[in-house]
């Protein structure tokens, strides 16, 4: 009898043995923790935000919530202030991401070409202080310095002679402010990329190009573009993500205004939830910024892709 | 340095001596309950008022052993955060400091304990009819009083004696008179480096306020049934934001912009009352707790070199003052609300008011206004005691949309203050998309 029990025993340990030696679990188990952070902390409440962006609700009146289908997107979509935010968001991006990429490819350029010397080391690392600083911080900074009673910049600019400048006071203005302020925080970062991608041109490819006669805006075009454009695309899809997120300094700054004119997407949505507690329009703005992100990502990852393909 | 240290020592001594020896006058071992081995927790606004409140706290200590801690927000930050914790049931600040416009808000989302009971318990040591009517008003919702009225400001303007006295003109009472007081000052060589005036015009909260501040004193209204001194002044919320009074005080503001710095159509309540006490501007009008900044000489270079007057209204018409400021709550979900009412008892008394008030706290009861003592240390009291007569409570929306529906405005008054829109413009746009605001919630 013992016998005939040990017999019916001995497969089941062996299965169960295999079983958690099996790669497959093993594999469930490693990934399990992060599917379930994944699920609680990013999926979760993005469904959430979904659910919300169908009520009419406010943030202190949740239990009152009323299902309305899609009117908070619709209502988004055809709000004048909400376009102009996606506007402004778009505008800003292109901007502030085309001078940052000019402006650090000269900068990176000037520090490989002196790298031989060993004070630029040092000069490099303050370069990259900007980046460094919290936005929250880099908007109280420059609401200081574009004071336009107050702040440096108008007082230097009168010491040189030039009337003050309303800084934050007209659309255009305060516009290229914002962008200026967003150029200096975020060159340092693209600087860094893209003195990654030159550092990594190997020198006989520049020595071949010397001996076939290349000037110099031959190697930028044949050479060094060509081998940074995958970083640079790089840094462009994580600017954009960031761009897209930008609140920080326009909220210290200018809270979107003068008019309109600086109103940004997250902004808007920080304002419907957090000022105004209309958690339903505030999400249906979440779940847009998140869709436009998403397709502009999977766009940028596939070109991306086919960089480092060709 | 020693010194000032040792006078600023001495004084808050005096006034803790003070406090005790005018506390006696209210038997506290009987109105106050022991809170030994208690912290209650206080969340305010970082206006220059937490100092005082700081200043006094101790009192509360030694009568009671509860250590009181008082945590101070900005102005988004904090109406973010309290209502944030409210909605999630949070109970770690006892006592809550809300601006009175924020009341119906605050009520309708389950916040705030009413005060009623508490008040009509204890009549004498609440004071209640001591405190400005429309300090009252302020702290009192749909007919019960809430909360306690403990940092009430009014809108007054401020001028520069010795600029006045040079350029031999009078203080405007008038509209078209403040345009040409301004105008004197402004790039004027004998006026270097000074402008005449600079208005709340940063886009949204700032300018919506300021309308809000103006409207009445332009012979205007914000809605169809709150007229001054309206029973019911919530019955008709028809706006009226695009009536001719309303379209003009919008034009007066943008022409007001010729008289100010450059880039002052992005000024907020900082960025002017910065440039009042450097010495840049002729007048400003401000709340009355900003005043202090003025008359610091560690922060400004006009302390003294200034007088208060009340608001300009238009020509023919009369100044309604604008009143606001902070009413302090009992929070319905905190676990100490005994202690918190004692607290509120005991720092809303006259009393702890007048220390308060002595130690920088704005006026908010008449007894502190009209206190000599009050008037000696911050002259310009007695004009705000005359503005609190013709003040009107409900100058600002106080219903649960009021930060939404003052942010609408203001985003349309700056768009005519920057000239992206004409004054009937942009108070057309305020008409339209506050009435769609009203309606999607129901008040219209």
């Amino acid at each position: 009898m013992a016998y005939a029990v040990s017999m019916t025993r001995a497969p089941k340990e062996a299965t169960r043995r295999s079983f958690l030696h099996d790669d497959r679990f093993q594999m469930m188990v490693f990934i399990a923790p992060t599917c379930i952070f994944l699920a609680l902390l990013t999926i979760w409440p993005f469904i959430y935000s979904v659910y919300l962006s169908l009520h009419a609700v406010k943030l202190t009146a949740m239990q009152r919530a009323v299902f309305i289908g899609l009117d908070n997107y619709i209502n988004l979509l055809t709000d004048p202030l909400f376009l102009r935010a996606m506007l402004n968001t778009g505008m800003l991006a292109v901007t502030s991401i085309t001078c940052e990429i000019v402006i650090a490819f000269v900068i990176a350029k000037a520090f490989v070409s002196l790298s031989h010397l060993k004070w630029v080391n040092g000069l490099r690392s303050l370069f990259m202080i900007p980046m460094m600083v919290t936005p929250l911080i880099v908007g109280m900074i420059f609401s200081y310095v574009f004071n336009p009673v107050l702040g440096i910049a108008n007082y230097l600019l009168g010491g040189v002679g030039l009337g003050p400048v309303p800084w934050f006071g007209g659309s255009t203005a305060a516009m290229i402010s914002i962008l200026l302020i967003n150029i200096w925080q975020w060159t340092p970062f693209m600087m860094l990329l893209i003195m990654a991608g030159l550092l990594s041109i190997r020198a006989d490819l520049y020595e071949a190009a010397r001996v076939d006669g290349a000037k110099w805006h031959h190697v930028m075009r044949f050479l060094e573009i060509p081998s940074i454009k995958g970083i640079v695309l790089l840094g462009v899809i994580l600017r954009i993500i960031d761009t897209l997120r930008f609140f920080d300094v326009v909220y210290v700054t200018t809270r979107g205004g003068p008019g309109d004119s600086t109103m940004v997407l997250t902004l808007y949505a920080y304002q419907q939830n957090f000022q105004f507690f209309q958690a339903g329009v505030g999400s249906a703005a979440a779940v847009i910024i998140l869709v436009i992100s998403i397709v502009i990502t999977t766009f940028a990852v596939k070109l991306l892709r086919r960089i480092e393909d060709e | 340095m020693q010194t000032a240290k040792m006078i600023s020592s001495i004084s808050v001594m005096a006034l803790l001596a003070a406090s005790t020896a005018m506390a006696q006058e209210i038997d506290w071992k009987s109105q106050l309950g022991d809170h030994s081995g208690k912290t209650l927790r206080v969340m305010t606004i970082t206006d220059p008022f937490i100092d005082s409140m700081k200043a006094v706290k101790d009192g509360f200590t030694n009568l009671t052993g509860a250590n009181v801690e008082i945590d101070g927000y900005g102005y988004d930050a904090l109406h973010e955060k309290e209502l944030l914790a409210c909605s999630q049931n949070d109970g770690s600040y006892d006592v809550l400091l809300i601006d009175g416009i924020w009341i119906g808000e605050f009520a309708e989302a389950g916040c705030l304990d009413s005060a009623e009971d508490k008040i009509s318990e204890n009549p004498d040591t609440f004071a209640w009819d001591d405190f400005t009517p429309s300090a009252a008003g302020q702290a009192s919702w749909e007919g019960q009083r809430m909360c306690l009225p403990v940092g009430i400001y009014y809108e007054l303007m401020y001028y520069r004696t010795d600029l006045f006295e040079k350029a031999g003109i009078k203080v405007p009472e008038t509209f078209e008179e403040l345009k040409k007081a301004a105008a004197t000052f402004t790039n004027n060589p004998e006026f270097p480096g000074v402008y005449g005036y600079a208005m709340n015009n940063k886009r949204g909260a700032a300018a919506g306020q300021q309308w809000f501040e103006w409207i009445y004193s332009a012979g205007g209204k914000p809605w169809a049934s709150n007229d001054i001194g309206s029973a019911e002044p919530y019955k008709d919320q028809t706006p009226t934001l695009n009536s001719q009074e309303s379209v003009d005080l919008v034009q007066f503001f943008r022409d007001m912009v010729a008289y100010g710095p450059p880039g002052v159509e992005s000024f907020a309540w900082d960025e002017r009352a910065n440039a009042f006490a450097a010495g840049k501007l002729a007048m400003i009008n401000d709340w009355s707790v900003r005043a202090q900044i003025a008359n610091d000489p560690k922060q400004s270079q006009i302390a003294g070199k200034f007088k208060a007057a009340l608001m300009p209204h238009k020509d023919g018409g009369r100044t309604v003052s604008p009143v606001g400021g902070w009413i302090a709550c009992v929070n319905t979900h905190g676990a100490q609300k005994d202690a918190a009412w004692d607290y509120l008892k005991w720092f809303a008394s006259k009393p702890v008011h007048r220390d308060f008030v002595l130690a920088g706290g704005p006026p908010s009861r008449l007894s502190a206004m009209q206190d000599k003592d009050v008037q000696a240390k911050f002259p310009w009291t007695e004009v705000l005691f005359e503005a609190q007569k013709d003040a009107w409570v409900e100058v600002r929306p106080r219903h649960p949309l009021a930060f939404q529906l003052i942010d609408t405005v203001g985003a349309q008054v700056n768009k005519a203050i920057i000239g992206e829109k004409s004054a009937k413009e942009a108070m057309d746009g305020a008409q339209e998309d506050v009435t769609k605001l009203l309606k999607q919630n129901g008040l219209l």
